[in-house]
């Protein structure tokens, strides 16, 4: 599709090897963080087509695999991986800083403005705060029943999903209890989840091609709207195909979501009428990340292999690649007015 | 047939510095004059772990204090990898470097980083079905040697395991007898062995009559026969009688203590000798721990600066082989499906990324992050060997 080819740009010098998180800048709508098993983190300013070109603009060595950055302020990011340590990132003057370390890999984490807090989650079944500012930056550590595999925040809600389907809500205030426990309401590995930008509810997702959306109120009325539902599958001569989906990311002024799964697509979602926007032609390969900028105009996608069928998935798989998509009404739930 | 050889596309390269040169020596020489040069005398050391001890010994610096390595690119610049010429650069830099080179060149990923092996000519038509049966017989004499090598009985760790560490042939120290100082009673090169050399194993396949000298002394390139069995201290050993081989060359792997992780690379005869020699100080792993030590390393792991005493812990260092619920109790199952379906992800317990992480080529020794962070730590094991 010509349209499809118009709206997308591919980003110059991507990773050599899978991408585990893209990231954009909370200020600035150009300013992406891609984080690698490759090692490396790289920071990239997405140009426009025709426009000014897209430029990678630094780049950190890690010692082991990446799996999680996100941003502090418009200059500074976080890093974590397999090598267990925390890491500042100075995007100007591409320093590294370490802050500290989890006692197994780093699997995500998220950067509270309020409460000045970057807030890591690790497979050793933690939850642990810094504070990059403080001699000992390491704030304050709580133990989680299981392995932290992702994590989100909105406002002072923070969801965390383990393995074993577990998911803790917390308050960041008071850390010292969660304020709800839930087990997931898929049946299978949860894969991902993205907090709503309203702060009533997130949606998480599972490997078994499946989408859930919850929303924080425990009120039986608000409990009664959650619902869950299919996608990323394909019936192939009557066998049911499901994929894991991968990613989800909501965007930050419709308050719609996008869902990208190892079956290499992407789709938008409308989770109000419960209805699909759209699902933009298939990529080359799994989809293993999604964000979309802070004013919502764009939406980086991550075009990697995501490690579903071990190392023999590796022979077959490209090159990643970081695609930026220009997003257009598609975004846009149905009659929207503007709130 | 006039594919480029790989040699001839990436040429030997600084760690440090990235830069490329004609060949090793003057990379050496460039990392010896621009890496490994002492800022307060004029000294030049031979690699990273040198200079600290030098800075250390001579200068009385404590380990915090070392100044980074000079003209070394960000992240480079520390001690904890131990870079001679193109040895010991850890492999992820490698694929990394590679990687770009590739791109660079303007080749096809993998060309360089993945070099398709030299295919033999072989003739495009179906199999017959005694080739079938041969290469299937071939097939599992392959791995039912593989799968020994779990349990090294010294005898059968021979050709399949040749590369492995040398605990694999490594027997406790104290089976030692006493030895004659080196080189004193040995025997011409080119005379065979005294009989009753080796009472109890076999002779060396094709180390006798007509290969003198038996063992060429660190000839590169291997030859093809396996490395003689019985190596592991035969229990016959003539006390007081010649040693078989002969003397370590001077300035032969017994040299600078930079060249000690070459040492895990040199044919495992060699390094028993080196051991009956009393070079390594440090005793050898027991047997048992040498199943846990695989042949490769993790790529992550910088090459060990002591590898005789790091050698004692291979547990910690190679990747484990299968991921471990941290509670059983929540264990997970996945449920049946109605309908007939294929799920691509299967595992209920442990997501793609966990088992990625313990795959060799991205496998971390979580160890190592805290011994890199205190440099103190990481130097107390160089004075290992010293």
């Amino acid at each position: 599709m010509s349209t499809d080819e118009q709206n997308t740009l591919t980003l110059p010098d991507p990773p050599f090897d899978s991408i585990s998180a893209v990231r954009y800048s909370p200020t600035n709508p150009d300013h992406l963080l891609v984080s690698s098993w490759d090692t490396s983190v790289r920071f990239y300013e997405v140009g426009e087509k025709g426009g000014k070109e897209s430029e990678a603009k630094a780049k950190f060595d890690h010692r082991a695999p990446v799996l999680a950055c996100c941003f502090s302020d418009g200059t500074h990011a976080f890093s974590g991986g397999l090598d267990t340590s925390v890491r500042e990132l100075d995007l100007g003057t591409e320093n590294m800083r370490n802050l500290g370390a989890h006692s197994d890999s780093i699997s995500a984490m998220a950067y509270s403005r309020d409460a000045n807090a970057l807030i890591t989650g690790s497979w050793d079944r933690t939850l642990r705060f810094w504070d990059p500012r403080a001699a000992s930056a390491q704030q304050s550590s709580h133990e989680t029943p299981e392995r932290v595999y992702h994590l989100d925040l909105v406002n002072n809600t923070l969801v965390v999903a383990m393995a074993s389907r577990l998911f803790n809500i917390y308050d960041i205030r008071n850390m010292n209890t969660p304020a709800q426990q839930r087990e997931s309401s898929l049946k299978f590995m949860t894969r991902s989840l993205a907090c709503m930008p309203t702060g009533e509810g997130y949606a998480t997702a599972s490997v078994e091609g499946r989408i859930a959306v919850e929303y924080f109120d425990p009120s039986p009325a608000a409990q009664e709207k959650k619902y869950a539902f299919k996608c990323h599958r394909q019936t192939i001569d009557d066998v049911d195909h499901v994929w894991p989906v991968n990613a989800l990311a909501f965007h930050p002024i419709y308050n719609t979501f996008a869902s990208a799964g190892s079956d290499a697509t992407v789709s938008i979602w409308d989770h109000k009428v419960k209805k699909r926007l759209r699902q933009y032609q298939k990529f080359s390969n799994p989809i293993s990340s999604l964000a979309f900028n802070c004013d919502g105009t764009t939406l980086a996608i991550a075009v990697s292999y995501t490690w579903d069928e071990g190392e023999a998935g590796l022979k077959t798989a490209e090159r990643p690649s970081v695609i930026i998509r220009k997003l257009g009404d598609e975004i846009k739930p149905k009659g929207w007015t503007g709130s | 047939m006039a594919k480029k050889k790989n040699k001839q596309i990436i040429r030997p390269w600084c760690w440090y510095c990235e830069r490329e040169f004609e060949d090793e020596k003057v990379l050496m020489q460039h990392q010896k004059a621009k890496h490994f040069k002492c800022k307060m005398c004029p000294r030049r050391l031979n690699t990273a772990g040198g200079l600290a001890v030098h800075i250390q010994q001579v200068h009385k610096l404590e380990p915090e204090n070392l100044p980074r390595i000079e003209n070394a690119l960000p992240g480079r610049d520390g001690y904890e990898v131990e870079i001679f010429g193109m040895v010991g650069i850890p492999a992820p830099d490698v694929a990394d470097y590679k990687r770009r080179k590739e791109i660079e060149l303007g080749l096809s990923a993998g060309s360089i980083s993945q070099p398709q092996a030299k295919r033999p000519k072989i003739e495009n038509r179906p199999l017959t079905e005694e080739e079938l049966k041969a290469q299937l017989e071939a097939h599992k004499a392959l791995m039912g040697v593989g799968s020994t090598t779990e349990t090294p009985a010294p005898a059968e760790s021979s050709g399949a395991v040749y590369n492995a560490p040398p605990q694999t042939y490594a027997a406790p120290p104290t089976s030692l007898p006493p030895m004659p100082p080196p080189g004193v009673v040995s025997p011409p090169p080119g005379m065979p062995p005294p009989p009753g050399f080796f009472p109890g194993a076999p002779p060396p396949p094709g180390a006798f009559p007509g290969q003198p000298p038996p063992f060429p002394p660190l000839m590169p390139g291997f030859p093809p026969g396996p490395p003689p069995p019985g190596f592991p201290m035969p229990p016959g050993f003539p006390p007081g009688g010649p040693p078989p081989f002969p003397p370590v060359p001077p300035g032969g792997p017994a040299g600078p203590p930079g060249a000690l992780p070459e040492l895990r690379r040199l044919r495992p005869y060699l390094l028993h000798q080196l051991l009956l020699a009393g070079f390594m100080q440090t005793p050898p792993a027991p047997p048992a721990a040498a199943p846990a030590a695989p042949a490769q390393q993790p790529p992550s792991a910088p090459p060990s600066t002591a590898a005789p005493s790091k050698d004692q812990t291979p547990e910690s260092q190679a990747p484990p082989t299968q991921l471990v619920l941290p509670n059983p109790a929540l264990a997970q199952t996945n449920p049946p499906f109605k309908k007939t379906t294929v799920l691509k992800y299967e595992d209920p317990n442990f997501s793609p990324e966990e088992h990625r992480a313990i795959h060799p080529r991205y496998f971390f020794a979580k160890q190592n992050a805290a011994a890199e962070e205190s440099r103190g730590r990481k130097r107390k094991k160089a004075e290992d060997f010293l």
